[in-house]
């Protein structure tokens, strides 16, 4: 595989089903190597995008690659190289949970033996359970296991963790890492930005099939503020007109000055010189996260995101 | 126990389920309403009424198939033998049908789920299934009595007659709920309830042949002995309800007692890796066919088991009486064949109906989400579409052979002569080119227009229709050229010609190529 060759490189795409256009002009970039993260809202196109790269439907237009082929055409020849978990999990409800990795492993060329009784193990499954008797996080779990344990060059895993407790989303993101370690590329879409902020080197947001934002997360954060929470025995001076704050809040309480404000992250250092100056009783600052990128980057619309969920400052960005 | 949310229930389950349930009814009415004007306009007058019933009662053999009709000398009576056949699977089929898809059906896809953690109580969605169908039952057996009515037959009597079909259909949706407590899916709602009604219509058969009381443990005999156009038994209607409310009456105290998505009936542990064959793209679709397959095999040995063994007596009644094989659309100077070209006619019926449940399943396959990670990995469309197809004709082969090879040792064995098996077996496939094209049909509907797949099954019920009551109704020789069936020639009775059967057979191939066209260039999965 060269390295240079992007894995997945799409460019204007557009998809649509009748008078619904799903894909409006999408890019999607993903380099061998890497995890990328595949953000957006409920609805906003990522199924359909993985859908076109993975040759199963044809874009109304732009143009894709897959491996450098072209996935509508080659889509069989191609898949030998990839693992692939849908959004929504299917098994045949008669076989086992064991035969349907099987089969599973058989579709996409092959599992490792080895990878596949460690990950039984560490995913708690009963392999010899029927799947109709089986929960939805334990039918994700083999669907993930066939995943995982492939000879691919790259997973593809669409909502990956929906349906799985918060253990085995731990195992989850600790089988990930070591694939990339191995040299495995994944395409990771997802709503929860925690799991794509743990795991990606690299994230695309879309929103109404179009890319709204894509690089690495330190690049994306550039673009974003930091939260300071600072209490300090005295007020700290100039702080509210300093340059790169804003967002300014600041209050006597119980004999100390307590400030919340946000400051871009090539001002931060000056602000907490000023800070020291006012002699630092407690002092909090939460680099900008990937929520805060999500939502600035969807800032005016209606996101389909509860704020509190996300644990950040109420004013994250807006 | 209070009926909290039954009403909210019944809303839901009418908004979800209107549209199967009008099919399903439709259907039904449309049938035997059509049956009932067809037969009245073919026999206008007392005497051709009279030569009817001498042909179908001068035998065991159509007795057994249709039920002892007391009063056949009649308008009236003529429909029910006519109608009888598919009356005992159809009522029965629709009661299964209503209670099973809002019942247990719902509880395994977790639906059920979602509504019980909202203000309705646990028996309220079987108790509300129940009364829906109990409801669409109602409505069905008074359009069957105004059909009835408006085809000539007395009002008492049609009224009657429908009520013990509505009756006999209760019994089953009875039945259904019960089974649907205490099996884990609805596939096993369906086993059941099928199991019951063939155990009920062998029954039925075996007591109106030695006219003993064994009628009397069916609920097919009850039906049979309101005798409508008869003595008219008006009481034995409280038989079937009382035994459909005391099912239906367990089903509600059960789901009100046990947990949701628990059961009675339980399956075990299986194997934990999956065999070569299974990986393979074959044995997978093997596995995906198996349970239809032995289904549809199931029903039609039963069919040629039971007519390989009143062979004799149909073989008698023809040479008897001439009438009668007029009156199954037979006429002709070799008996033994006749029958044997009847019953090839059921079982090609019964093996187009699993082509296109076979088909049905690609589809099912697809919407159930499946088929898009068996697609996502090195298995191209065009393979995966011609494992399937190489399956589902390897099993309509299995069945029609294994079918005939009954059908010739009970013949052999009832007439105890020496029956050619070739003779019938070349019967059997005769057929093959004509199932395909149904097969084709739906196949072509699943590459190229997926969502409009059950057309596939309103032609089958076209088909059926045709071969079924086509000749006994005189239908229209267009009406009857719509069927494939018709133009095999009727083996081994009739003579069978190369030509439309190279005709069908190019129509089938064709239509495998528009599907595989279809398929190859459209979106995979379309919800």
């Amino acid at each position: 595989m060269s390295t240079t060759q992007p894995v997945i490189r799409a460019e204007g795409l557009t998809k649509t089903f009748g008078p619904v256009r799903a894909l409006d002009g999408l890019d999607l970039e993903v380099a061998p190597g890497e995890v990328h993260g595949f953000l957006g809202p409920n609805g906003s196109g990522k199924s359909t995008t993985i859908r076109v790269v993975l040759g199963l439907i044809r874009a109304s237009g732009g143009h894709v690659e897959l491996f450098g082929g072209d996935p509508w055409r080659q889509a069989a020849t191609l898949h030998e190289r990839l693992a692939y978990v849908a959004g929504d999990v299917a098994l045949w409800p008669g076989l086992t949970g064991g035969q349907c990795l099987d089969v599973l492993g058989a579709t996409q060329g092959g599992l490792d033996e080895a990878r596949r009784a460690a990950l039984i193990e560490r995913f708690d499954l009963d392999p010899t359970k029927r799947v109709r008797d089986y929960s939805k996080g334990n039918r994700q779990k083999v669907a993930l296991i066939a995943a995982l344990a492939a000879n691919a060059d790259l997973l593809v895993l669409d909502e990956p963790t929906s349906g799985l407790d918060p253990l085995m989303e731990q195992a989850f993101q600790e089988v990930v890492r070591e694939r990339r370690e191995e040299g495995c590329t994944l395409l990771l879409s997802s709503h929860i930005l925690d799991e794509v902020e743990a795991l990606a080197d690299r994230v695309s947001i879309i929103r109404r099939g179009r890319t709204v934002t894509t690089g690495s997360l330190a690049e994306l954060r550039r673009h974003t503020r930091t939260h300071v929470h600072a209490v300090t025995v005295e007020a700290p001076a100039g702080l509210a007109d300093a340059l790169g704050v804003a967002d300014y809040v600041c209050e006597r309480l119980d004999g100390h000055v307590d400030s919340r404000f946000t400051v871009g992250a090539e001002h931060l250092d000056a602000v907490v010189g000023r800070l020291h100056t006012a002699r630092i009783h407690t002092l909090t600052v939460t680099p900008p996260s990937l929520d805060a990128l999500f939502l600035r980057t969807y800032d005016g619309q209606a996101v389909p995101l509860d704020a509190t969920e996300l644990g950040e400052p109420e004013e994250a960005g807006r | 126990m209070r009926a909290t949310g039954l009403r909210a229930m019944l809303g839901v389950q009418w908004r979800t389920h209107r549209r199967g349930t009008l099919v399903w009814m439709f259907a039904l009415i449309a049938s035997m309403v059509a049956t009932a004007a067809a037969i009245a306009g073919l026999y206008t007058t007392p005497e051709k009424i009279h030569t009817y019933a001498q042909a179908v009662t001068s035998g065991d053999a159509l007795v057994a198939i249709n039920g002892r009709v007391e009063g056949i000398d009649s308008l009236g009576g003529v429909i029910q033998d006519e109608f009888g056949f598919l009356a005992a699977f159809l009522l029965p089929l629709l009661g299964i049908s209503l209670v099973a898809q809002v019942t247990r059906r719902e509880e395994e896809a977790g639906r059920l789920e979602a509504v019980l953690g909202g203000r309705v109580a646990r028996h309220v969605p079987v108790l509300s299934g129940l009364i829906l169908a109990s409801a669409a039952i109602f409505v069905t057996a008074i359009a069957f009595a105004l059909g009835l009515i408006a085809s000539g037959v007395p009002a008492t009597r049609s009224v009657l007659y429908a009520a013990s079909l509505g009756a006999l259909a209760f019994v089953f949706a009875g039945l259904a709920a019960l089974l649907a407590q205490v099996t884990l899916h609805s596939r096993g709602v369906y086993v059941w309830s099928l199991l019951v009604l063939a155990v009920a219509y062998l029954l039925r058969g075996v007591g109106d042949v030695t006219k003993t009381w064994v009628t009397w443990l069916s609920p097919l005999g009850w039906a049979e002995k309101a005798a409508p156009f008869g003595a008219m038994r008006w009481w034995t209607l409280l038989i079937p309800l009382a035994v459909g409310g005391l099912l239906a009456t367990l089903a509600v105290l059960v789901a009100g007692r046990r947990d949701l998505g628990s059961s009675l009936v339980r399956g075990g542990a299986g194997s934990a890796r999956a065999t070569t064959w299974l990986r393979s793209p074959f044995g997978l679709a093997t596995a995906i066919h198996r349970p239809a397959i032995l289904g549809w095999l199931a029903g039609a040995l039963v069919i040629a088991g039971m007519m390989g063994a009143l062979a004799q007596q149909f073989v008698d009644a023809f040479t008897g009486n001439p009438a009668m094989a007029e009156a199954i659309g037979l006429s002709g100077a070799q008996p033994e064949d006749g029958f044997v070209a009847v019953t090839q006619l059921y079982i090609a019926i019964i093996a187009t109906g699993y082509t296109v449940q076979a088909v049905g399943s690609l589809r099912g396959e697809e919407t159930a989400g499946r088929l898009e990670p068996r697609l996502s990995g090195t298995l191209s469309r065009m393979r995966w579409l011609a494992a399937h197809g190489l399956v589902i004709v390897t099993g309509l082969v299995v069945i029609v052979a294994v079918s005939s090879v009954v059908l010739a040792a009970g013949t052999a064995w009832s007439m105890g002569t020496a029956v050619q098996l070739g003779r019938v077996a070349g019967a059997g496939a005769a057929y093959l080119p004509a199932e395909l094209v149904v097969g084709g049909l739906a196949l072509a509907l699943f590459g190229l227009r997926p969502r409009a797949f059950p057309a596939g099954w309103a032609a089958f019920a076209v088909v059926a229709f045709i071969a079924f009551l086509g000749p006994g109704l005189k239908l229209a020789g267009w009406v009857l050229d719509l069927s494939p069936t018709t133009h095999v020639g009727n083996p081994p009775l009739g003579t069978v010609e190369a030509l439309p059967l190279v005709v069908l057979g190019a129509i089938a191939a064709a239509l495998g190529v528009a599907a595989a066209v279809g398929f190859r260039r459209r979106g995979v999965p379309q919800g």
